[in-house]
């Protein structure tokens, strides 16, 4: 019976007012789907910027069963004849590889760096993959000069043309995304030489795989190896197993075998253990996105719920009068639960369809930063997928249920009796001292919150889950307890009403607040909490990275290659060339630095290999606790030694006087800590020894960065100028330069944070309006009376601003007390078990006020643009 | 009930017509009323009367005829000037009483007073007057949620008469109080009319608040079928 009576009101009210209003209902589902968008673009954006992390041997492969990696460093080509030898007769193939990354060479003079577009050299067995082409390969020809290659005169086939590519020279193939006509030739930077080289032609699509990025490029394994000085290594071996009715079976045996022939000499990975890599690398800094981005649907959540409790005011004689005519509660309850669900539905559908859109800029913002401190990604488009556009669809629904329910509750449960009785004065709304004593209970039960650790992750992080949850308690808890202070503010405002009617009237609202004044307050105390409880984490962040470059960056020029822009990007600088560039006349002293990734415990780290000696004489180091004495500075006594980043020891639970066991090509080292190190440029965690020892271990003596202390006379932008014009693969940054790309780094890291907080704001502002909205449409008989006695329509709409003016500014009392707690919480819990990161705690007073002061400026100004409104609406007519 | 012997105009109403759509709710109605005089409007509903009084406190505008206030036109002021006349000139008595709900009984008495920025300390003595006059010196802090209908309908009239306005629009002002309520608020508003001098519209069914009015007009449909 229910449900047929449910399906008639939707039928004929339901829709039929959404019907009238079409505009109110466009901005209520326009508002939903601006929630669900902020959640769906960030995760778009999240699973685009981690899934561009792919193996990029896919391309070429289809897919490898295995990898095998050195912990650190390189693979010797030796491995191969013991790796086939171990084999024997198995039905697998073997695919080594060496991959670097390259940049596109640029003709820039200037000192100003403006981020390089890097590319993957993957330098693969031509003669082995081609073994592969006839079954892997879906267009044929496989390397060779394909159709729309420079110097291409048709499709090439055959083993006499494979050859002739082959032979022809370093050359390289570039993808079909990287340019619809490649290029004859292409300036690249490796290491510090620009080369240029042959395009041959284009990346074949093997048959299953992915197409190949614009950013891949590929070639003969021995040319690059040849290029970038790894003659004899390699970066990683890959194995394919036969498919076939044995292929699981083999795939087991292959795995196990390769662990027992490594000796640990190796690291064997799946292509699922890898992506997982880069997905726990990632999962902390990720999680905190989609926490944010969470809250614009929270705050979104909280206009549903305004908008339809307006709408349930609205329409309460309606519902009186189907209540008087025989309609159960039942029916009204699953009636208005439908509307929610129709808005949810609607608003599910914009959100997926902007957040898509959204996606596509996110994407970028989000991949500079993972490129920035995780590893190097190359994505610029955000790809969306049915489940995803499910699950935006089922949030906009389950969150417009949600904020539905109590309306509908309210609707249900109107008294025909009481409404469409006009005697009834609305009573005024009164505070509960059970809803004071639940706001304390909740912030005492956060204060506890703050206190337990955060939970670990699987595979690798941690996550702040009761710093999260004490956040929430003290927002909850802080919005409950600013209902309070709302009559203390009308209190202490007394005088204000008697010199002025519109400010009595606003006062004695204000005075004894109703359910929805109070909701106002919370919501808007929750968006200015979290903004400006943000900007204090910035600022904090921002003063203590100023802090550690002053102590930190003390040589006047910083060199790198251009091709090592991202956290894991190796690009080595040649012994000879860090030997021109120390021989500089103006040069004083240099400090070489040698970063590589490090399999430690299970997850990649960077080994750094300093001059610890030069570094500590040059006050180099930002300590978080000093080594006890100098034995880590002599590389006669510091064999054993390590220094470890802040990050690592968070992480791994290591203090001075643990010791750390680094595999390297010479052995495992059992390294003891010495001291622990700030390092707010690396968070996955950082172990550092002597270069002295580096060189020892891998046999090897180049460095990955060279800093040079010039002499007192010297100009830095002059001889950063003449270095520059030596070698244009150089990056090469002044101090100021690099102070500025550290600071601009971290801006743009924070960047997307901020869209974020202000879109919650905007949407808390959005609320105050509905909010008095429907409090206006609550009074219209007040309205009217307030008419009749003589207000005009500036005092009625002043009355509406000065008690949107109380709301807000008890929001932003409430809000900026809340944002003091909220900084000290992301400071030093959340983005210590995060990160790992120690931060002093500077707090914006001119940002917070500036924050304060516009959100209560919007909402008096909003408040009045409603009072004017409400001014104006019809006066009730009684025949 | 005599008439005032020497009535100045107050208000006057010539040829007022207003239609809703189709529906003409008043046609070409004419009256007049002096200082100190009572007009009771009476009729079935959806007559008119309601709407009348609307036209002439400006909460709704006719579409033909004219309306004048002490000498104001009514019909030519924009929406501010209205607000104006209404704070100076006209007080005004709701059925349902309409008291603000948040304010006090002696505050809702006090806010005409406040709008005509009337000074504090005579505000205090205006509405202590009032609270005395009607009876209501003990519920001056109550909130109208904490008042009966009587003494609600009593801080009604005292609001409306604080402010000492030259016009009363009285809209079914015993139409939700008991019999005995009704007569005291009735015999009340009568007392301060004859004290004060000022004019009343009351718009009514009832035949005992009609006959306790100096005159009557009854509408039907519109229009004026019996009166002056």
């Amino acid at each position: 019976m229910s449900v047929a009576v449910t399906r008639l009101l939707f039928r004929r009210f339901t829709l039929r007012h959404a019907k009238l209003a079409p505009r109110s209902t466009a901005l209520l589902v326009g508002i939903l789907g601006l929630g669900v968008a902020v959640f769906v673009s960030i995760r778009l954006a999240n699973r685009a910027a981690v899934s561009s992390f792919a193996n990029f041997t896919d391309v070429l492969t289809g897919q490898s069963d295995f990898t095998i990696q050195a912990p650190a460093g390189t693979l010797p080509e030796s491995v191969l004849p013991e790796l086939r030898a171990a084999l024997g007769a198995r039905p697998v193939d073997i695919i080594p590889l060496v991959e670097e990354t390259a940049a596109q060479a640029r003709l820039e003079t200037r000192s100003t760096p403006a981020r390089p577009v890097t590319y993957t050299l993957l330098g693969v067995d031509l003669i082995s993959l081609a073994n592969l082409a006839g079954e892997r390969s879906a267009d044929g020809g496989y390397f060779q000069q394909g159709p729309g290659a420079p110097g291409s005169r048709g499709a090439g086939k055959g083993a006499e043309e494979f050859w002739k590519v082959y032979t022809a020279g370093p050359q390289l193939w570039v993808s079909r995304a990287f340019a619809a006509v490649p290029p004859a030739t292409l300036d690249l930077v490796l290491g510090e030489n620009v080369r240029t080289l042959r395009v041959a032609g284009v990346i074949p699509t093997a048959r299953g795989a992915p197409p190949a990025p614009a950013t891949l490029m590929v070639l003969d394994l021995p040319q690059l190896q040849a290029l970038v000085g790894k003659v004899g290594r390699l970066d990683r071996v890959e194995f394919l197993v036969e498919s076939g009715p044995r292929a699981t079976e083999r795939r087991a045996e292959l795995g196990a075998l390769l662990e027992q022939v490594g000796h640990g000499r190796w690291t064997v990975s799946t292509p699922t253990t890898h992506r997982e890599s880069a997905e726990t690398m990632t999962r902390a800094f990720r999680l905190n996105l989609t926490i944010l981005s969470l809250i614009a649907l929270l705050v979104g959540l909280y206009l549903i719920f305004q908008a339809l409790d307006g709408a349930v005011v609205r329409r309460r004689t309606e519902i009186a009068i189907l209540r008087s005519l025989g309609v159960e509660e039942r029916s009204i309850l699953l009636a208005w639960l439908a509307e929610s669900a129709l808005i949810g539905l609607l608003g599910g559908a914009v959100g997926v369809l902007l957040g898509w859109i959204a996606a596509q800029f996110a994407v970028r913002a989000v991949g500079e930063t993972v490129n920035a401190l995780y590893f190097a990604t190359t994505v610029h488009a955000a790809g969306l997928r049915p489940g995803e556009a499910a699950l935006g669809l089922g949030l906009g629904v389950a969150a417009s249920l949600a904020a539905g329910w109590w309306p509908a509750r309210m609707a249900a449960r109107t008294a025909p009796a009481q409404v469409l009785s006009r005697a009834a004065a609305p009573a005024p709304g009164r505070s509960r001292s059970s809803e004071l004593g639940l706001g304390i209970g909740l912030i005492l039960l956060g204060t506890g919150l703050c206190r337990l650790p955060p939970v670990p992750l699987p595979g690798f992080g941690r996550f702040p889950l009761a710093g999260y949850a004490a956040a929430l308690a003290w927002i909850f808890g802080g919005g409950l307890v600013c209902g309070w202070i709302i009559p203390a503010l009308a209190h202490a405002a007394r005088a204000l009403g008697r010199r002025w009617a519109p400010a009595r009237i606003a006062l004695s609202h204000l005075r004894r607040p109703s359910g929805r004044h109070r909701l106002a307050v919370a919501a808007l105390h929750c968006a200015v909490g979290m903004a400006a409880g943000m900007a204090i984490l910035v600022t904090s962040f921002e003063q203590t990275v100023r802090g550690w470059i002053d102590h930190t960056l003390q040589a006047d020029l910083y060199i790198g290659s251009e091709a090592g822009a991202s956290g894991t990007a190796q690009s080595f600088i040649s012994v000879a060339a860090m030997d021109r560039l120390v021989a500089h006349p103006a040069v004083a002293a240099s400090a070489r630095l040698t970063l590589l990734p490090l399999n430690f415990e299970g997850v990649t780290i960077t080994l750094a290999g300093a001059d610890l000696a030069v570094q500590h004489r040059r006050g180099a180091f930002a300590w978080v606790r000093p080594p006890p004495d100098e034995a880590v500075w002599e590389p006669t006594r510091n064999a054993a030694l390590a220094l470890v980043s802040e990050a690592f020891a968070e992480r791994f639970h290591r203090a001075v006087g643990a010791t750390v066991r680094v595999a390297t090509p010479a052995g495992a080292q059992t390294l003891t800590i010495a001291g622990i190190f700030a390092d707010y440029g690396n968070e996955r965690g950082t172990i550092m020894v002597d270069r002295a020892q580096l060189r020892k271990w891998f046999a090897d003596d180049r460095a990955t960065h060279v800093s040079l202390w010039l002499k007192p006379a010297a100009d830095a932008e002059t001889v950063r100028a003449e270095l520059r014009r030596e070698f244009p693969g150089l990056a090469i940054y002044t101090n100021v330069k690099l102070r500025a790309e550290v600071l601009r780094i971290f801006r743009q890291t924070f960047g997307i944070t901020y869209a974020l907080e202000i879109i919650g704001v905007l949407v808390a502002v959005v609320g105050l309006a509905l909010t008095l909205t429907s409090v206006l449409l609550d009074r219209r008989e007040e309205l009217t009376t307030l008419r009749a006695l003589g207000f005009d329509r500036h005092e009625l709409a002043s009355a509406a601003a000065l008690e949107g003016a109380g709301i807000a500014t008890t929001a932003v009392a409430g809000g900026l007390t809340l944002s003091l707690a909220l900084g000290w919480l992301l400071i030093h819990v959340i983005n210590k078990q995060s990160f790992g990161w120690t931060l002093s705690f500077g707090v914006p007073w001119g940002q917070l006020a500036a924050v304060g002061a516009s959100v209560v400026a919007t909402g008096i100004l909003v408040s009045y643009v409603v009072g004017r409104w409400g001014a104006n609406l019809p006066a009730d007519r009684e025949e | 009930m005599a008439l005032p012997s020497s009535s100045i105009p107050v208000l006057t109403v010539c040829g007022v017509s207003k239609s809703y759509g189709a529906r003409r709710v008043l046609d070409r109605v004419s009256l007049a009323v002096g200082s100190g005089e009572s007009l009771a409007l009476t009729g079935p509903s959806g007559s008119g009367k309601t709407t009348l009084l609307n036209c002439i406190g400006g909460v709704d505008r006719p579409d033909e005829g004219t309306i004048t206030v002490r000498e104001e036109p009514v019909q030519a002021l924009d929406s501010d000037a209205l607000a104006r006349l209404r704070r100076t000139h006209i007080g005004t008595i709701f059925q349902f009483f309409h008291l603000l709900p948040t304010l006090t009984a002696a505050e809702n008495i006090e806010l005409p007073l406040q709008l005509l920025d009337v000074s504090a300390p005579e505000r205090k003595v205006r509405v202590a007057k009032a609270l005395d006059r009607m009876r209501l010196q003990q519920r001056a802090d109550a909130l109208p949620g904490e008042l009966s209908g009587g003494e609600q309908q009593r801080v009604a009239i005292a609001r409306a008469l604080v402010h000492r306005p030259a016009l009363i629009l009285a809209d079914e002002p015993t139409g939700n109080l008991d019999s005995a309520n009704g007569a005291n608020i009735l015999g009340l508003l009568h007392e301060l009319i004859a004290e004060t001098g000022i004019a009343l519209v009351l718009v009514t069914h009832s035949e005992e608040a009609a006959a306790s009015c100096h005159r009557r007009i009854d509408l039907r449909d519109g229009r004026i079928v019996a009166g002056p």
